[in-house]
């Protein structure tokens, strides 16, 4: 049956009971209602709020026009926090992709205990990142950490580095422990990928004698380009919004070092108590990101 | 048991017209086939019956009324489906039953008519069984057992042996044919297999394009086909096309065909090609209607020719040979040992009693 | 000759999978392993790899102080707000891939809501609940998490109920069946693995999810993770407390998906690889 017979099979009736009549509409609707009031409230209410002058010392309810704009672009501590998300972006994901795509090669043939072995490398993903950020910050901790103890095997000598201060170890250590959960992840989804893609192929490039990096460059790759393309947006914009592991690990520090933008955002409207800018921000954030990532779907799913 | 009646139904997907004015009346208790190539529309016809698509223009009734605005349920129809459409996480039993329970129907009563269902079709056995432990075959009699158990008034069938490899394909057949005469409801079947429009039909609808190009007897459509593509499309092997010119030789007609042969035709056919005269027109001779030429002389009505042989197919109750007729090959039937050999000469006897004759342009007969 | 070289290289595969497992347990472990030492163990340097006795007095504490209503919060929260989403994202996902309703463009902003950093949709959310006296509540933070895993939910089953045989459903609406019955009794039966790997993943969510319940919770509807950073001082961390506490809100985690192991490949490849 042809996907347009498929999806024209279900014609709608002029006789009938309400809910048979609009049958389609009625089961989107809750759904559809709790988005809006999750997705839409918060888009239009940051905008009116972000035209106030609320703030920790004012209440001014008065229209301000763009003034929390124009302060948001000026603000040095804002536009570094993006700096700072996207330096771990930039360096988290890459290496996320390579440590999953060796993992799921060395996974992808069968071999006895294999499934015991996938279970077992899931649970890092499973954790709460708060709690998988407390676990880290005690393995890097300076005095009882064991972090350093095996260090301190290989160099011979004790090697007191305080990750959580120290402003050189700071990045490696967030990136460590997000790392460590999160490359199990993208190692399950591109383990289905490949385990997806035609075994024909690969048996005739075999057979032609080509080597495998040329096989995973021109057969493999494209082949699990769909599949790859999405777990990198998902993970890239779960990377964007990094939260739960750095306030657990440095908080934002030292200082303002390791300060995400979602990390800033935080602060000032729950510490700071600046309600209108906050909600500058969260208006632009929504905004463009809803934007962007609509573009990129629709891309996508035109590829698709 | 009711009729159908569809006035002028037409139906769009897009810009697929798939459906162009179909006009169709099946009286109560007839077996009718919808048959044709892909594409010609009959599925789209078949579920618009059942309800399963909306239509752009015209009316479908049932049993006198129009259901057009009618939900299927409300239809009182049965429909099996060409996957079977079992429920895998149902028994056997359950499945035949679940119409019955959608409509609240009382427990006795379902085992009763489920049980008697399965008796008719020979699967008791299977009652308490998942889907997937039964056959192909076996999902078949259940999905028929599931249409049966709720005594419509119609039956549709969506190509429901297509699934089925070619032995058990003849059995159900049979069985379906069977079970026609049995409980004598109105059955609309829809299969692209002219083999099986044929011998399973009390009305043959063949359709092409989203048009009814020939309805009516099996028989009627074999022997009397109204145009080129109803001779073609039924008959196996297919009918031989050769295309030539109607001429007159020495006041009889004859047809002369592209490499100059000419074939003279009986006399009692020449009043119905009053009208045309000199024309292009197509020849069709069904292989069953050219044989090797056996005793003295031809019967009446029939010519002998002499061809060559180049190739032989044998099928074990006869041969097919494809023999050089008017420049092109053409198939015809020979008995199962006749020894015919590539490149032999062979004296062909066709029986032009039985030949069809094209117009050449609008490809209807004459 | 292969069969050599064959042997080593699976060898070597062990070798190399066991090196890897080892690797990424092994902050688990240390987890694990400190909810049950002494204080002394665990402020111990060098550190002792393992405990002396296993004592369980660490969770004893949480039981005694009552900390342990956390992981009940989380239990309520996180259950209510998955069948919640499972149910009406799976009724969703069917009128999105049956009927197109909405097309494409739905479909697209569906998922975009997923991709929303949490602080900017929580901040808004706050400022709401505070005038609708949601704050600190379990329908506040069941509401929002059902809000936020509707996407995933939608996204997830649409694959599922899309590899549906549509005759199943054409049948049962002959049969007579309302659409509604279609819905209940083929579609969701059918998809029932889906569902299950689908309601494990949502629970997960809302089980781990920190930042919404930080903001939006206070003292009534503490959930786990946030008590858990209550543990944390500004001077001295509680880390029996922190690891104890993390292992009560981890072994739900880890004992639902091991039942569930198999049906899970899907529910991460996001059902953008089939089967």
């Amino acid at each position: 049956m042809t996907a347009q017979a498929a999806a024209a099979s279900h014609p709608a009736h002029a006789r009938g009971p309400f809910l048979e009549r609009n049958f389609k509409y009625v089961i989107v609707a809750p759904a559809i209602f709790v988005l809006l009031l999750v997705g839409l409230f918060p888009l239009i209410y940051s905008l009116i709020v972000s035209f106030q002058g609320l703030g920790m010392i004012e209440q001014d309810t008065s229209f301000q026009g763009l003034l929390n704009y124009k302060t948001l672009f000026h603000d040095a501590r804002l536009w570094e926090s993006i700096g700072h998300t996207l330096i771990f972006t930039a360096v988290a994901l890459p290496i996320e992709l390579a440590l999953g795509l060796l993992l799921a090669h060395l996974f992808l043939e069968k071999m006895p205990g294999r499934a015991i072995f996938i279970a077992l490398l899931t649970l890092p993903t499973m954790i709460s990142p708060i709690v998988s950020g407390a676990t880290w910050r005690l393995l890097f901790d300076h005095h009882f950490g064991p972090i350093n103890q095996i260090i301190a095997w290989f160099a011979g000598h004790q090697v007191p580095i305080i990750w959580i201060i120290n402003p050189t170890t700071v990045y490696p250590a967030i990136l460590i422990c997000e790392i460590w959960q999160w490359t199990p992840f993208m190692f399950l989804i591109l383990l289905a990928a490949l385990s997806n893609v035609d075994k024909s192929l690969l048996e005739a490039a075999e057979l032609d004698g080509a080597p495998y990096l040329t096989v995973f460059r021109r057969i493999v790759l494209p082949a699990i380009w769909p599949v790859m393309s999405v777990a990198l947006l998902i993970r890239g914009l779960d990377l964007m919004r990094l939260f739960d592991i750095v306030w657990a690990l440095t908080r934002g520090g030292p200082g303002t070092m390791t300060e995400t933008v979602s990390v800033y955002t935080y602060l000032e409207g729950f510490e700071q108590f600046e309600v209108s800018y906050t909600a500058a921000i969260a208006f632009l954030v929504i905004f463009l990101l809803t934007v962007a990532v609509m573009w990129l779907l629709k891309r996508m799913e035109i590829a698709r | 048991m009711a009729d159908l009646k569809i006035k002028d139904l037409h139906k769009h997907y897009g810009p697929v017209h798939a459906v162009r004015g179909v006009d169709l009346e099946i009286p109560a208790q007839e077996f009718a086939v919808l048959v044709g190539p892909s594409g010609c529309g009959k599925s789209t016809l078949l579920r618009s019956i059942a309800g399963l698509e909306d239509v752009d223009q015209g009316t479908i009734e049932i049993g006198g009324r129009v259901v057009n605005d009618m939900r299927p349920r409300d239809r009182d129809i049965a429909m099996v489906f060409q996957n079977y459409a079992l429920y895998p996480y149902l028994t056997v039993y359950e499945n035949i039953a679940f119409g019955l329970k959608a409509r609240k129907t009382p427990k006795p009563e379902i085992a009763t008519r489920v049980k008697r269902a399965a008796e008719m079709l020979g699967i008791t056995p299977l009652l308490e069984r998942l889907p997937r432990q039964l056959s192909g075959g076996q999902r078949q009699r259940v999905a028929i057992g599931r249409a049966i158990v709720r005594n419509a008034r119609l039956f549709l069938f969506d190509e429901p042996l297509s699934n089925l490899d070619a032995q058990l394909r003849d059995e159900m057949r049979g069985e379906i044919k069977r079970l026609h005469q049995e409980i004598a409801t109105t059955m609309i079947y829809v299969t692209h297999d002219q083999i099986e429009a044929m011998t399973l039909a009390d009305r043959i609808v063949l359709l092409r394009d989203g048009r009814i190009e020939q309805q009516g007897r099996p028989l009627e459509l074999f022997e009397r086909p109204a145009s080129r593509f109803v001779a073609g499309f039924l008959g196996s092997p297919q009918m031989n096309f050769l295309p030539g010119r109607l001429v007159n030789g020495g006041g009889a007609r004859a047809v002369k065909l592209a490499d100059g042969t000419i074939l003279p035709l009986p006399a009692g056919r020449w009043g119905q090609l009053a009208a045309a005269h000199d024309s292009e027109i197509i020849l069709g001779l069904r292989p069953e209607h050219m044989s090797r030429a056996q005793g003295p002389s031809a019967p009446p009505g029939a010519i002998r020719i002499g061809t060559t042989v180049e190739l032989v197919q044998p099928t074990g109750s006869r041969s097919y040979a494809t023999l050089g007729l008017g420049g092109q090959p053409v198939v015809a039937e020979l008995q199962a040992h006749d020894v015919s050999r590539p490149a032999e000469k062979l004296e062909l006897q066709i029986d032009l009693n039985r030949a069809s004759l094209f117009d050449a342009k609008t490809e209807k007969a004459l | 000759m292969m069969r050599r070289r064959a042997a080593t290289r699976l060898g070597l595969r062990y070798l190399t999978a066991g090196a890897v497992t080892i690797v990424f347990l092994f902050p688990i472990y240390w987890l694990f392993i400190i909810s049950f030492k002494t204080p002394d163990e665990i402020f111990a340097f060098p550190p002792v790899w393992w405990p002396a006795n296993i004592q369980f007095a660490n969770y004893a504490v949480l039981f005694k102080d009552g900390d342990v209503v956390v992981v009940w919060n989380s239990l309520v929260i996180a259950g209510t707000s998955t069948v919640l989403a499972m149910f009406f994202g799976t009724i969703c996902a069917y009128s999105l891939v049956r009927f197109r309703t909405g097309g494409d463009d739905l479909a697209i902003w569906i998922i975009s809501q997923r991709m929303m950093p949490p602080i900017v949709i929580v901040f808004p959310i706050f400022l709401l609940y505070v005038w609708l006296g949601g704050v600190d509540t379990y329908w506040g933070l069941v509401l929002l998490y059902t809000a936020f895993n509707l996407p995933y939910v939608i996204w997830m089953m649409r694959g599922y109920i899309a590899d549906i045989p549509i005759e199943l459903e054409e049948s049962a609406l002959v049969d007579g069946c309302s659409r509604w019955q279609v819905l209940m009794g083929v579609v969701f039966p059918m998809a029932r693995a889906g569902l299950f790997a689908t309601a494990v993943f949502t629970f997960v969510f809302a089980w781990n999810d920190f930042i919404f319940a930080l903001v939006l919770t206070r003292t009534e509807v503490v959930t786990y993770p946030v008590q858990v950073t209550h543990y944390f001082g500004g001077q001295s961390n509680f880390w029996a407390k922190i690891a104890a506490m993390s292992v009560l809100g981890t072994v739900p985690v880890f004992i639902a998906v091991a039942t569930l192991q198999r049906y899970l490949v899907r529910g991460i490849s996001m059902g953008a690889v089939k089967g």
